[in-house]
């Protein structure tokens, strides 16, 4: 039963979306339509869930004095004042929430992505090398393609913008092509089989 | 300057800081974003979806069919419990079970069909001929079933070429992407924290 | 001195450098426009005063110096044009992110709340949610970010599905161009242009070869090719000089670093 029913669920859910793609019954995409509002509500419950666990994760952190227990005391502090803030003086333009979210959030999580420019050209510093004919393609095309999306690109020579184009558009997309046809048929091939039960790792099986 | 640009400016030298090495102001302001993002998370997972769809339509519209889907949303808080983890694979496997019902077709269609439409372009231009020959070789790299050689091994080689050229491009781009941040955060410093150009 | 083997706080002094400088010049460079951008832009200009077009914030705070340029030109032309915005997140970071751009645009055009643009707010979910919309979207946004019911406002009141919306515009960091071409492309046959980070075009691309998503207007660039098109100078003109001098730097110092390390091998 443990693991029946839920392969059971997921047959019938699965069979009813797929065979709704082929037909025009007004009767079952009023049952698809609802289906699809369910699987929003039941993934909100799935998120919330991690929320719980980080709460909980800090929280036994606090009440334990663990090692650097005072961090995870900014961390609830954090979630309880948006939490607070959020639901009882809203989420409107002007609202103590999104001052929060534009002054403290946005900027330290931008910072952070912005920290990858440094550690990008340290990266390329100290391992790009022209080691063989297949790394040589990469950085030619890599340098290529730097200075033909920029203006500088194009005041070099107007050569150098187009060859980036024509590679972007021609070799570069074949390749992308190729995997996308290659995961679009993984992708089928696993929706069967979760579909029909062959695939169980999601209760725990082999 | 106004507070906003103050505080904003606070928590990303805090964050820069981590350049140099790790340290406390930095750990602080990491832990900081964490809660301050599961806080706001919160607040929006719950305004959006569990209000509008679930306490408004059960309590005003009385719709209820939501029980059904609440219910089963409710079942993935056993995933917290030590021996009723099971419970929750029930919604799991309708979540599970209802995307891989929609996206055979969609997968089908948008990443199978249309792509190798595209591929088959006039083999009069070179355009098509590169096209066709960078499709059909990167899926013979990525063909693991059969042994890379003679024929075949120059085929999944060319398809190597056309990878690297693929994965340049994308460097090139990942550090534009990159760099335009870096941009972005520093003007930031430059022109509203520290005012040094209006 | 090795060079090939710099320690990594100098490569950080110098790239601080490299970026800082060029941004102290404060010089605004010219683009040359693409046809990737023009797609997108023209799809836009084709559109008739009054029409529905829907934009969805799908990038995180993370993207928000890049996404920024672009979702401004984007809403800049969709609000000179008049049209019918109805506004969207598939991503929870983008809700108060769209919600706030939003805004903030809508006001220097004089448009107003309820009459001229909505904003539906955020759904998880984002597969369900681009399905959903297919059937119906009142059904996956009953009530709009303000917590009012969408059909409360007669200017929206009457949205289906994708039959009334000409053009869905997604500004994405990530891959969620892609399910918008999987679901509402393929199944609801619904256009969708894209404006989206410079790290995702190699990603995207094969989608708009073969038609099935429209642009992209990519990046810095993308914005400000965009801004060049709506007659503007912004942002993203301001930043692109310095995105070219750090792109020359990164690769002058790829080339240096393979120069040491040859000189080291022969040694």
């Amino acid at each position: 039963m443990k693991t029946r029913l839920p392969i059971a669920i997921c047959f019938i859910f699965g069979i009813f979306t797929l065979i709704q793609y082929f037909t025009s019954d007004p009767t079952m995409a009023l049952i698809y339509a609802e289906i699809l509002d369910w699987m929003q509500i039941i993934f909100v419950f799935t998120l919330l869930v991690g929320v719980v666990t980080i709460f909980k994760i800090h929280s036994i952190k606090i009440a334990r004095q663990q090692n650097n227990w005072p961090y995870s005391l900014l961390t609830i502090i954090g979630i309880a004042v948006m939490a607070i803030l959020g639901f009882t003086r809203g989420t409107d333009w002007g609202s103590p929430f999104l001052w929060i979210f534009m002054n403290i959030q946005v900027p330290m999580q931008s910072t952070m992505f912005a920290l990858l420019a440094f550690y990008v050209a340290s990266a390329a510093y100290r391992g790009f090398r022209f080691r063989n004919k297949e790394a040589a393609v990469l950085l030619i095309t890599a340098i290529i393609v730097m200075l033909g999306r920029v203006p500088l690109g194009h005041q070099i020579s107007d050569f150098i913008p187009r060859v980036a184009e024509w590679i972007i558009d021609n070799p570069s997309v074949a390749a992308k092509r190729g995997i996308l046809i290659g995961i679009g048929l993984g992708s089928i091939t696993t929706a069967l089989r979760v579909i029909l039960g062959v695939e169980r790792s999601y209760v725990g099986g082999k | 300057m106004t507070v906003e640009t103050l505080v904003a400016a606070i928590f990303t030298i805090a964050i820069f800081s981590f350049l140099y090495k790790e340290n406390p102001f930095y750990r602080a302001a990491e832990h900081i974003l964490v809660g301050v993002s599961v806080g706001y998370y919160l607040v929006i997972l719950v305004e959006e979806t569990i209000l509008s769809k679930v306490a408004k339509p059960l309590i005003y519209d009385r719709n209820l069919l939501v029980i059904i889907p609440a219910v089963l949303g409710l079942l993935m808080f056993a995933r917290l419990s030590r021996n009723k983890g099971y419970i929750a694979r029930i919604p799991l496997a309708l979540l599970i079970g209802a995307g891989a019902g929609v996206s055979i077709p969609a997968m089908l269609w948008a990443r199978v069909l249309k792509q190798m439409a595209a591929s088959m372009l006039p083999l009069q231009t070179i355009s098509g001929i590169i096209i066709l020959v960078g499709v059909v070789s990167t899926l013979a790299y990525f063909y693991f079933s059969r042994e890379q050689r003679g024929w075949f091994g120059y085929m999944a080689k060319t398809g190597t070429y056309f990878l690297m050229i693929f994965f340049g491009a994308t460097f090139g781009y990942t550090v534009m992407s990159r760099v335009t941040l870096l941009i972005g955060r520093m003007e930031f410093l430059l022109y509203d924290f520290l005012g040094i150009i209006g | 001195m090795d060079l090939s083997r710099l320690d990594r706080r100098v490569i950080f002094v110098l790239m601080g450098l490299a970026v800082i400088i060029p941004i102290l010049f404060n010089i605004t460079t010219d683009v040359e426009i693409t046809r990737d951008t023009l797609d997108i832009y023209n799809e836009i200009e084709d559109l008739e005063s009054g029409e529905f077009v829907m934009i969805s914030f799908d990038f995180e705070a993370s993207s928000y110096p890049e996404m920024y340029p672009l979702a401004l030109a984007t809403l800049n032309h969709l609000f000179k044009k008049n049209l019918k915005v109805i506004g969207l997140a598939l991503f929870s970071e983008g809700t108060a992110i769209g919600y706030t751009l939003l805004s903030e645009v809508a006001g220097r055009y004089g448009k107003q709340y309820g009459a001229d643009y909505i904003y539906l707010g955020f759904r998880p979910q984002y597969v369900s949610a681009i399905l959903g919309m297919g059937e119906s979207i009142i059904k996956v946004f009953p009530e709009d970010y303000l917590k009012r019911p969408v059909e409360e406002y007669s200017e929206f009141s009457g949205l289906s599905g994708y039959d009334d919306l000409p053009l869905v515009v997604s500004i994405a960091d990530g891959s969620m161009p892609i399910h918008w071409a999987d679901y509402a492309n393929a199944r609801y046959q619904q256009k969708v242009a894209v404006a989206c980070a410079a790290v995702m075009v190699t990603a995207f691309k094969p989608y708009f070869e073969s038609g099935q998503l429209i642009g992209p207007a990519a990046g810095i660039k993308g914005a400000a090719e965009y801004e060049k098109l709506l007659k503007q100078r912004g942002i993203a003109h301001r930043r692109l000089f310095a995105q070219s001098t750090t792109h020359v730097f990164i690769i002058v110092m790829v080339i240096v670093a393979n120069l040491a390390a040859f000189r080291g091998r022969r040694r």
